[in-house]
Formats: structure tokens, C-alpha cells, sequence
């Protein structure tokens, strides 16, 4: 078996995109103190929204504006039950979670009816790859860094973006406080549920564009289930970058790598798919055990007073 | 000041006498508190049935027929009757067992795919030396073998909480991925029927495949196995000293430390004990529902055990109740999926409904507040006069 | 009379669990006024102000500010009508700077992106306008304790409060500090702010505020000047008796050491030493004092005692047997008893029975059960026994413990542990925001089974009248050492105290040898 390392790194980037929007989406909820599972139901039904969108209005930004749209209404329903009905974010995200996954096949069926791929009844609509001047003559990094989907270019921006309004906006500082002490916050007057659906609606436009990545860039349709816990994986990704968004970014290249490992050992081996299936879950298993034995030992360190 | 009259100044300080605030008033808000719980779950319930109600009167051709199809239709024939409650003992023993790690408030789903997992395991076991073994023993053997996949499979999410601090829920999902492709791999691989047109494994023994109870009911004998678990977990819960450690842990993890509990370790056990019982769960289903193991993707009964648990409130004495409403519901949708146009996954959305109005704690609480202040402006009231 | 600037007119407060902090409560305060709010623990003080700060609601009453009718649904209400607050416990955000904690919810902008420099600016403008001296650019958790709290005065400053409302400011401060921030309330008062000051230290009240209004269990006692005042007049006012602040006691008489602390050292997250070489022993029938002012390492050393947590070296002896690496239970198995600083964290679960509350340290031993099962009629019975005799106010054993008092809830703790057969008790802010009765109980208890039991105890306290009342010997912690030691606690006078617990002066090693 041969395996081409520039293609399995270029796949790897394209692999990681979603992730690294899912990481983006989960930061922006964490960062005002709210650790959201949610994302995986937000991105299942955006990719769902997406391909609609896209078939209904016959045009491939309105796909996009509707996986986006989508997002943001299911950060929203999330951020009402949790944050005006006072539900338990875990028990509400599970919910939300199991709700979408039996809620996106019935509006499917609803639509097509068809219960497992929108693949045949919907026409497909792809996000442009961007082959970039100059860049994409050089040899290998060329087929890297040209040729990737749109979005991919759009996450990468993303990060830059969520570091400055974290950073350097007012609506930053203030999601950055409710998060530190929502009491503090509260007391100057800053609305902590008015800024909790704010995040949210961050974390759904993330989610959206993680969704519509999936539908509309990886695959051209929907399929059941098709999130497959990227959701979770984006989530452990921030967790391990505490919050930070190029290291949640850096993280979810890496996962991205272990997917895409995972894709091009089922085409070019026979060894069983179940295991091959099961590389990318593992390896975040791998990862939080790592990053979770490192930080306790860092802090046993340091209380025992050794600097 | 004498001996005498330092004891004097004690007892008529504030603490002896009566504080006006908080008499009669105070009883009555338990009262209130607790008839509000009950309210709330049977409003929620209710709710998220009008809702599923109306969805069907959407989007049915036929929507008076489908809406009876869905209230009805559960009880039209002895065997469906049946049904719900055959379709009862898996959510009944899956609600025990997220009654476990919900009871120290960790949200491990781990349930979810040791469901699949024992289910898988206990065939390959009754495949491999069950055929002729008589039933007697062969049953508590494949429970107990059940019980061990479990024990050991929710051992990995609850040593990592215990011991690594990580997120049991992320983990335990994770870990759902990999425990559902190691179950479909073992059956591809090791006990698939070639003779059959679908993916399943040898037909089991017969004497295991449970004998119904009740002639057209066709209620298997699982009924009893969830019967005696709810009995055994609750005497678990209320009466032990374990089950004690276990409510005092969830309800305040800082406080059961500073007395002394160890808080880690009770959780830990309580998902080992949790994650047994969901193997017992994944047994006894296989058992009573089926005559090979053909699970290839995992069937949700985790989830809907969490779903249980949370209408049971945590208590493991109502986790029966909350089990046959859900069977119900599943078993309408079911009727209405076979019957008509309506896709059977709908359900799961006003499954999501129902949690979120049972858990929400603002749903009704303006009511519930009304409610106490009038009792205590009441009290005040008759107090004056 | 100065005009009135602000009324409230006939609050009254009902919590969810029907428990009615505020009844009926009117009140008003004048312009250029310093108007003290005074009442015991739990007397509805912060309620009523958090009702006029708009973080929490009632069922009835009228709000004025000016003359006008004023509906103040969240802070933001109450700060756009110029009503600022300054909490008991601070709502700081230690990671961002002074500059960002003052101006967060007034973010001065630039080009629609968040200007740090004109908030530094601004910050140092009214800083400097008041007379407070604080870094704009310096780190909040790098602060003194009584510069955090010239940080959330300026926070309401800067949003042009014209009402400010300081909830117990000179509990956590020494008196050296207190009399810098009274310099700073008499200068806000002159530019026209009027204060509104609530304490228990009828001193302060005295000495600087014009008017007094006093609440009792929730009712308003009237507002007095208080010039036609003593403050005798106030407490009886206050608590409707007169407080007895003397604690009559016989001088201990300590035997052999119980509990040893040998070179402790504990480090936080940050790598800062939190417990910085403590030593110091108690005998059996002795109350050892720990004074301070908070943040000291005096919560750090009680979490390290009670073995909540681990520390890095040194070594702590408790009835002969170190504790380290030893759990909760053996430790408490060992005689130790624990009344936590926070009763709703770590002394009771609220949500459980009073019964599972008072046995949760002891339903795990042998003689409360059989076989696996709990004794229930053991248990039963015990618990009963129990309320009868701290006298706890409830329905019974079965009510939720949230359901209860400040006061009966502290009495489930108390009736815990100290019934649990332990010689060492750690007495953790015992008597924070209770009534004065179970204050009383409390305190006489731990003095009684020292004397005729010989229990030996750590009492931290931040409360210096407690200190100083009920131990016999009397340390004072400082940035996690043992700064000063006294022999006789009551001989103590506040002002020798504030001057070890601010650091103007510590005792060398020779000065507090045994008294260690």
C-alpha cells in the first residue's frame, strides 16, 4: 500500500475545517462560562438547513445563509431553555442533542421522503474550492494550502476573528466576564443572560458554517447522522486550548489528521473498517487522558511549591 | 453572673422563642413545593403530548384517524398491550441504571453502548457453552456475564473522572463510538449466520429465549427480572448505608466531603453500579425481545434510560411509571409509523420536549411562587385577625 | 432637614421558600447624608438593599427616588437612576485590570472596538478626584483587600451613583483602613452623594453617620438621629434585649498538647504560598483564637485541617497521628469536628433532611447499622433527640434544611459536630450571619466542653469581638504566618490587633516563644 503524504495532509486540513468550527462554536459558550454539548445537535440540523436552503432557493449561498440561519436558531433554543427556563445545560444539551438526531431524519422524511440521505431527491450543491494565484504552482505546497473549500479559508479567519472580539471588543470583555464571575458582571449591570444568548448566537454561527462545511463542501447532501460526535471532538479540542482559539484551531488539525488517517487507511488496507471507524474517537480519548494527566501534574507541582 | 443565670440568658434568647416569620407558612410550602414537583412532570408530559398531537394533525392527510391511531392504538389489541410493557423492561432497567449516575449527578451515557455490548457478549457466551445447559443456570450466568461487561466498560469513563478530573460525559461519548464498532466488529467476525438474509448471529438457545408470561399478551419473563431490580435498587437507594452516601454525594459533593464520605469513590461506584446494571439491561433485552443479537448501530436505550430517570426524578421507585409512559408513547408512534405516513422519528423529538419542560426549573415556577405567597399572606392574614 | 432623595415605602419580601425577609419595611434618606442601616445577622439589611439595587423583587412596596415613583427591575435600572452598591463579599474580576473592572458596563469605545487608554484615563481622573489611591493599569488580583474595595467604589462612581449603598464595607478591613475609607465617605458625602451604611458596628454607626434606621427579624424599628442615640439605645433597638458582649468564662486550664502544627506549608494554583511556615499547638481544654483579616491563609489552614486539602510540607499531629495523606473520615475518626466557614457548601446539603444532615458524619459506623442497611429507628430516634436539645425550629426530622433559618441551619451543623465525639473542634466563622441568640449558644458551647470536656479548639473568626470574647490564647495570621500571639485574648484591645493584622507591627519568632 502507498499511501501520498501532500494529499493526506491537504485532506487532513479539509478534515479538521468542521472541527475547528465546532471548536469555535464551543469556545464562544465557554468563554462566558457555559459548557455547551449542544453543538453536535446545532451542527446536524445546520447541515440539514443547508441542503434545503440550497435545494428550495436554487442557489448555493442561500444554502449557505440557511445552514448559518439554522445554526443560530438552535443556539437559540438552546440558550432559551437553559438560560429563561433555568434547565440544566448537560440534561439541555443532551435533550436538544437526541431531539436533532430523530428531528433532522423526520423533517428529512418529511421533505423527501426519504429517511437515510438526501442524496437523490435533492439536488446537490457544492461550495467552491479556491485555487489561489502563485500559491498554487508551488509543488507541494500548492495541493496543501490551494484547492481548499471555501470555508476552510473562512475558518482560518474565523480564529483570527474570535481572538479579536474576545480580545479587543467590548462585547468580548463582556462575555469574558460573565464567564470569569457572572456576579461581578451582573452588578455593573451587564445583562448575564443577555450576553449568555449572545455567546449563543456566536456559537450558532459557528456551528452553522460547521454544518453547512459538512453538507455542502465535504459531501453535497445530507445524511443521517452524519455529524458522527464531530460535535464532541470540536468541544474536547477547546477544552484542551482552555479556551484559547489557536490552540482549539491547532487541536482540531490534529483530529482532523486522525479522521483523515482513518479515511485513507479504509481505501488503501483491508484491515477491518470497525476498527478504522473507531481511530478519530480514540484518539480524542488518547488526547483528553494526555492533556488531563499534564495539567494535574503541572498543578501538583506547583502546590507543592516546586516552580 | 452566677452558673444559674448564664443558663437563663441562654434560653430565653431569640433561639427558644418562636420566630414570627416561619410557622404554619413553612409547612405549607413543603406542601406546595411537593405537589408542584408532581404538576410539573405531569404538565411537561402533557405538553409535550399536545405537541405530539399536533404535529400529527399537521402533517397527516388523515388526522383524526391518526390522532386516535396514536392514543388508541397502543391498547387495540392484547399484543400491543403487550408491547408497551415488553418495550417497558429495557427503559425500566436502563432507568435504574441512569438512576445510579444521576444520583451523584454524572451524566455518563456510557449505558448507551454497554447496552449493545452485553447484549453482544452474552450471545457469543450462550452461543459458546449455553446450548445445553439448562436455562436455570444458564440465565443467571449470561446476567451476571452481562453485569461484568458493564462493571468493566463503565469502568474506563468513572476512572477518568475519578482519577483525570476529564469530562465523564465527552469521554463516555466517545467511548460509545468505539464500544458500538467493537460490537458490530465481534459479530461480524465471529458469530454472524451466514444462513440468514440480514447481519445477525446464531439463533440463541431456546431455553434462554424467554417463554411468554401471559398467552396473547406475549409479555416475556424480562417483566420479572425489572421487577425484582427495581425492588433490589430501591432498597439500594433508601435503605443502605451505600444508597445514603449516594444521595448525600449528588446532592452536595463538597458537603459529603467535609463529613467525610469519599465523595470520588461513591461516585466511581455508583457508575460501576450504574454501568452493571445497564449490562443486565442489554441482557435481558436480547433475552426477552429477540432471538439472535443483530444490533448493528447502537439503539438508543442509554438516552432513553437518562430520559426515565429524569422523569423518575432520580427516584428509582417511580422509574416504572416513567418507563411505560415512554413505552407507550414509542409504541403509538409505532401504530401511527406502521398505519400511516408518519415517520417513527418523530418521537424523538417530543422525547427532547419532555425533558427540557420536566427539568426546566422556571417552567410553572411563577405559578409556584404565587401559590406560596398567598399561603403565607393567608397565614399573615389569620394571624392579624 | 435635607431634601429626601430617596423612599421606600412599604416593602415587603416573601422568598420562594416562603421565608419573609422584608415586612412592610419605609424608610427614606436625605441628600448629603451618611444613613445607617443597622440590624442583627439575617434581619433583612441586604435583602432590602438588593431589592433597591434591583437584584431581587417584591411582592409589594413603592420605590422613590426624588420624589418620583421609580420601578427598578435589574441593577442596570438602579444604576441609570443612580443608585450604586458595593457588595458585602466583592464582584471583582481578578484576572482583567482596575481600569477594565471599573469601567466594565460603562466601556468607554473607539472606533465601535473596546479603548482601554481612556479607560485607564478615566479611571485615574476619578480616582484622584476622591482621593483613592490605586494603579488604574494594576492587576485586580494582585490588590490589598481594602484597595479591591476603593475598586468597587469607584465601579459605582464612574456611573454617576448618587446613591451609594456600602454593605458591611469595614467587616473585612483593619481599623486602619476603615478610617481611611470614613476620611473618603465624608468627602463623597460632602459632593453630594449620600451613603447609605450598613454595619452592626454600632461604633461606626456612632461616630459617622447622621441618621439610623434599624430592622429587626425583617420590620422596620423606626429611623432615628443619632445624636438622640446611644448605642445601647440601637442594640436594644436592634435585638430588643441587651447583647451581652461579655463572655463569662473560667481561665483554661490546658493539659497535654492535642493538636500540633509543625512548619506547615501549602502553595496555591499560582505557586504562591498560601500557608507559609505555621507552627503552633493546642492543648485539651483550651480555645485557641485565630484573628485576621480574611484572605490570610486563615481558610487555607482550616481546609488544610479539616483534610480537604493536601499540603506541601511540613507536618500537622492530631492526637498523636499525623494527618497527612489521610482522608476525611480518618481524620475525623481520629477526633476531629468541622463547623465550615460556608454552612451552605460544606456544612449541610439543603436539599436533604434535617435527619440525613445531623447523621451524615456517623450513619456509616457499625452501631448505626445492620448488615448493609442504615438503623433507621436508631437514627430516627438519635435526630430527635438532637433537635430537642439544640432546639432547632422545624417540623422535623424529615424537613429539607433549606427550608430552615440561618440560625436553625447553623443548629444542625452544632448539633453535628458537636455531638460527634470529637476532642479537637475547628470552629471555621461559626456564627457569620446568624441571630445573636444561636451566636450565644454557639459560643458557650465551645467555652463549656473546653472547661468540662476538655476539648481543645481553633476558633477563626472574623468577627473580633468573638475572637477576642471566647479564646484564651489569641494568634494573629498574616499573609500565611503567625504574625502575633497573645496569652489572654480578652486583654487584647482591638486597636493592637488592627495594627498586626494591617502589618504595621509583628512579633519575632522570640517575642511569641511559648505561645506558640
Amino acid at each position: 500500500m502507498s499511501i501520498d503524504i501532500v494529499a493526506f495532509i491537504a485532506d487532513a486540513i479539509k478534515m479538521s475545517t468542521p472541527l475547528v468550527f465546532a471548536a469555535l462554536a464551543a469556545l464562544m459558550t465557554r468563554q462566558a462560562g457555559m459548557f455547551n454539548m449542544g453543538v453536535e445537535g446545532m451542527i446536524l440540523c445546520s447541515a440539514l438547513g443547508a441542503v434545503t436552503g440550497a435545494h428550495y432557493l436554487g442557489n448555493v449561498w442561500a444554502g449557505v445563509a440557511c445552514g448559518i440561519l439554522t445554526g443560530l436558531l438552535t443556539g437559540f433554543v438552546i440558550a432559551f431553555a437553559h438560560l429563561s427556563g433555568k434547565t440544566d445545560l448537560y440534561l439541555t444539551c443532551i435533550a436538544f442533542n437526541l431531539a436533532a438526531t430523530g428531528g433532522t431524519v423526520f423533517i428529512m422524511y418529511l421533505l423527501t421522503g426519504e429517511k437515510s440521505t438526501t442524496s437523490g431527491a435533492f439536488r446537490s450543491y457544492q461550495i467552491p474550492n479556491i485555487n489561489i494565484p502563485i500559491i498554487k504552482d508551488i509543488p507541494i505546497l500548492g495541493r496543501i494550502i490551494s484547492g481548499q473549500s471555501l470555508l476552510t479559508y473562512v475558518a482560518v479567519f474565523c480564529v483570527w476573528f474570535v481572538w479579536f472580539l474576545l480580545k479587543r471588543t467590548r462585547v468580548g470583555l463582556r462575555i469574558r466576564s460573565v464567564g470569569e464571575n457572572p456576579k461581578a458582571a451582573e452588578s455593573v449591570g451587564i445583562s448575564v443572560k443577555k450576553i449568555g444568548y449572545i455567546a449563543f448566537l456566536f456559537c450558532g454561527l459557528f456551528a452553522g458554517l460547521s454544518g453547512t462545511f459538512l453538507s455542502m463542501s465535504w459531501v453535497t447532501f445530507f445524511m443521517k447522522n452524519m455529524v458522527n460526535g464531530r460535535g464532541y471532538i470540536g468541544l474536547s479540542a477547546q477544552n484542551m486550548a482552555n479556551g484559547n482559539p489557536v490552540g482549539s484551531a491547532l487541536v482540531s488539525l490534529l483530529f482532523g489528521a486522525t479522521s483523515s488517517l482513518s479515511l485513507t487507511l479504509k481505501s488503501q488496507s483491508n484491515f477491518p473498517t470497525e476498527f478504522l471507524e473507531m481511530i478519530p474517537y480514540l484518539a480524542t480519548i488518547i488526547a483528553i487522558v494526555f492533556t488531563s494527566l499534564y495539567s494535574i501534574h503541572r498543578k501538583r507541582k506547583i502546590e507543592q511549591g516546586i516552580k | 453572673m452566677t452558673e444559674k443565670e448564664k443558663k437563663t440568658v441562654v434560653e430565653t434568647s431569640g433561639t427558644a422563642q418562636k420566630d414570627p416569620r416561619r410557622t404554619d407558612a413553612m409547612r405549607k410550602t413543603q406542601r406546595i413545593e411537593a405537589i408542584m414537583e408532581i404538576v410539573r412532570i405531569v404538565a411537561g408530559m402533557a405538553i409535550a403530548y399536545i405537541v405530539a398531537l399536533l404535529i400529527l394533525v399537521a402533517i397527516s392527510d388523515d388526522p383524526v384517524f391518526i390522532v386516535k391511531q396514536f392514543i388508541l392504538g397502543p391498547f387495540s389489541s392484547p399484543r400491543r398491550i403487550g408491547s408497551i410493557v415488553n418495550l417497558a423492561v429495557p427503559f425500566t432497567l436502563c432507568g435504574l441504571s441512569m438512576c445510579f449516575m444521576y444520583a451523584v449527578n454524572k451524566f455518563n451515557l456510557i449505558g448507551e453502548s454497554i447496552f449493545m455490548l452485553s447484549g453482544c457478549i452474552i450471545t457469543w457466551v450462550a452461543l459458546a457453552i449455553g446450548q445445553n445447559m439448562p436455562a436455570i443456570i444458564l440465565i443467571p450466568l449470561l446476567l451476571i456475564v452481562g453485569a461484568i461487561v458493564g462493571a468493566v466498560l463503565s469502568f474506563i469513563p468513572a476512572i477518568m473522572d475519578r482519577k483525570l478530573n476529564a469530562n465523564v460525559v465527552v469521554v463516555s461519548l466517545m467511548l460509545n463510538s468505539v464500544i458500538a464498532q467493537l460490537a458490530i466488529y465481534i459479530l461480524r467476525y465471529y458469530m454472524k449466520d451466514p444462513g440468514i438474509s440480514f447481519i445477525g448471529s446464531y439463533e440463541l438457545p431456546k431455553q434462554i429465549q424467554f417463554a411468554t408470561l401471559f398467552g396473547k399478551m406475549r409479555i416475556g419473563a424480562g417483566v420479572i427480572i425489572a421487577l425484582i431490580a427495581v425492588v433490589i435498587v430501591s432498597i439500594i437507594f433508601f435503605k443502605t448505608a451505600f444508597g445514603w452516601k449516594m444521595r448525600i454525594v449528588g446532592s452536595n459533593p463538597k458537603f459529603a466531603t467535609a463529613v467525610g464520605l469519599s465523595t470520588l469513590g461513591i461516585s466511581f461506584a455508583a457508575q460501576l453500579a450504574g454501568g452493571a446494571l445497564a449490562g443486565v439491561a442489554g441482557a435481558t433485552e436480547i433475552m426477552n425481545s429477540y432471538k439472535r443479537f443483530q444490533w448493528t448501530a447502537s439503539t438508543g436505550h442509554g438516552f432513553d434510560g437518562l430520559l426515565v430517570a429524569v422523569l423518575a426524578k432520580k427516584n428509582p421507585v417511580l422509574v416504572p411509571i416513567g418507563a411505560l409512559f415512554l413505552a407507550y408513547v414509542r409504541i403509538g408512534a409505532d401504530v401511527v409509523n406502521t398505519s400511516g405516513d408518519i415517520p417513527y422519528e418523530f418521537i424523538s423529538v417530543i422525547q427532547g420536549i419532555i425533558i427540557l419542560l420536566v427539568a426546566a426549573e422556571s417552567f410553572l415556577s411563577g405559578f409556584k411562587n404565587r401559590l406560596i405567597y398567598r399561603s403565607v399572606q393567608a397565614d399573615k392574614a389569620k394571624k392579624s385577625a | 432637614m435635607a431634601e429626601e432623595v430617596l423612599r421606600m415605602q412599604g416593602i415587603t419580601k416573601i422568598y420562594p421558600n416562603g421565608f419573609m425577609a422584608n415586612r412592610n419595611i419605609t424608610f427614606g434618606i436625605g441628600q448629603n447624608e451618611i444613613h445607617a442601616l443597622v440590624g442583627e445577622n439575617g434581619a433583612g439589611k441586604t435583602t432590602l438593599m438588593k431589592i433597591l439595587f434591583g437584584m431581587e423583587d417584591c411582592q409589594e412596596g413603592k420605590i422613590f427616588i426624588n420624589g418620583k415613583e421609580e420601578k427598578i427591575a435589574n441593577p442596570l435600572d438602579a444604576i441609570a437612576k443612580g443608585v450604586g452598591m458595593v457588595h458585602q463579599h466583592f464582584m471583582l474580576l481578578p484576572s482583567l485590570s482596575v481600569a477594565e473592572n471599573v469601567t466594565l458596563g460603562v466601556e468607554p469605545m473607539k472606533n465601535g472596538l473596546f479603548d482601554y487608554n481612556t479607560a485607564v484615563k478615566e479611571t485615574q481622573e476619578i480616582a484622584d478626584k476622591y482621593n483613592f489611591k490605586v494603579d488604574a493599569t494594576a492587576k485586580v488580583s494582585t490588590l490589598s483587600v481594602g484597595q479591591m474595595q476603593k475598586v468597587e467604589i469607584l465601579k459605582a462612581l464612574i456611573k454617576g451613583a448618587k446613591i451609594l449603598i456600602l454593605d458591611e464595607p469595614t467587616a473585612v478591613l483593619t481599623p486602619q483602613e476603615t478610617e481611611e475609607l470614613f476620611e473618603q465617605l465624608f468627602k463623597l458625602r460632602d459632593s453630594g452623594v449620600s451613603v447609605i451604611f450598613i454595619s452592626h458596628k454600632l461604633e461606626e454607626v456612632m461616630r459617622i453617620c447622621s441618621k439610623v434606621t434599624v430592622l429587626r427579624r425583617g420590620e422596620c424599628m423606626g429611623t432615628y438621629d443619632t445624636k438622640d442615640l446611644d448605642e445601647s439605645k440601637i442594640s436594644r433597638l436592634m435585638v430588643g434585649r441587651d447583647v451581652i458582649l461579655k463572655i463569662e468564662k473560667e481561665d483554661p486550664q490546658p493539659k497535654e498538647a492535642i493538636l500540633e502544627i509543625k512548619d506547615l506549608h501549602r502553595y496555591n494554583s499560582f505557586g504562591k504560598a498560601v500557608i507559609d511556615g505555621v507552627s503552633f499547638t493546642v492543648h485539651s481544654g483550651e480555645v485557641v483564637g485565630i484573628a485576621g483579616v480574611e484572605g490570610n491563609g486563615q481558610s487555607e489552614l482550616s481546609e488544610v485541617l479539616a483534610g480537604l486539602s493536601e499540603f506541601a510540607s511540613g507536618d500537622v499531629i492530631l492526637n498523636g497521628k499525623s494527618i497527612k495523606g489521610l482522608s476525611v473520615r480518618q481524620i475525623r475518626d481520629n477526633g476531629m469536628a468541622y463547623i465550615a466557614e460556608d454552612r451552605m457548601v460544606e456544612g449541610v446539603s439543603g436539599d436533604m433532611s434535617i435527619e440525613m444532615n445531623i447523621m451524615a458524619d456517623r450513619f456509616t459506623k457499625p452501631n448505626y447499622k445492620t448488615g448493609l442497611f442504615v438503623d433507621a429507628k436508631k437514627i430516627r430516634k438519635e435526630t430527635e433527640e438532637l433537635i430537642q436539645e439544640f432546639e432547632i425550629l422545624c417540623d422535623g426530622p424529615e424537613q429539607p434544611v433549606r427550608m430552615l433559618s440561618g440560625g436553625n441551619i447553623q443548629k444542625v451543623v452544632v448539633a453535628r459536630e458537636f455531638t460527634s465525639g470529637a476532642n479537637f473542634i475547628l470552629a471555621n466563622q461559626p456564627t457569620r450571619g446568624i441571630d445573636v441568640g444561636t451566636a450565644e449558644m454557639i459560643r458557650k458551647t465551645i467555652v463549656r466542653k473546653s472547661r468540662e470536656e476538655g476539648t481543645c479548639t481553633i476558633l477563626i473568626s472574623a468577627d473580633l469581638n468573638e475572637v477576642l470574647e471566647c479564646s484564651d490564647r489569641l494568634l494573629v495570621m498574616r499573609k500565611g504566618k503567625v504574625v502575633a500571639a497573645f496569652p489572654k485574648a480578652n486583654e487584647v484591645s482591638e486597636d493592637t490587633l488592627g495594627e498586626y493584622m494591617l502589618g504595621l507591627k509583628s512579633m519575632t519568632p522570640e517575642q511569641m516563644e511559648g505561645l506558640l
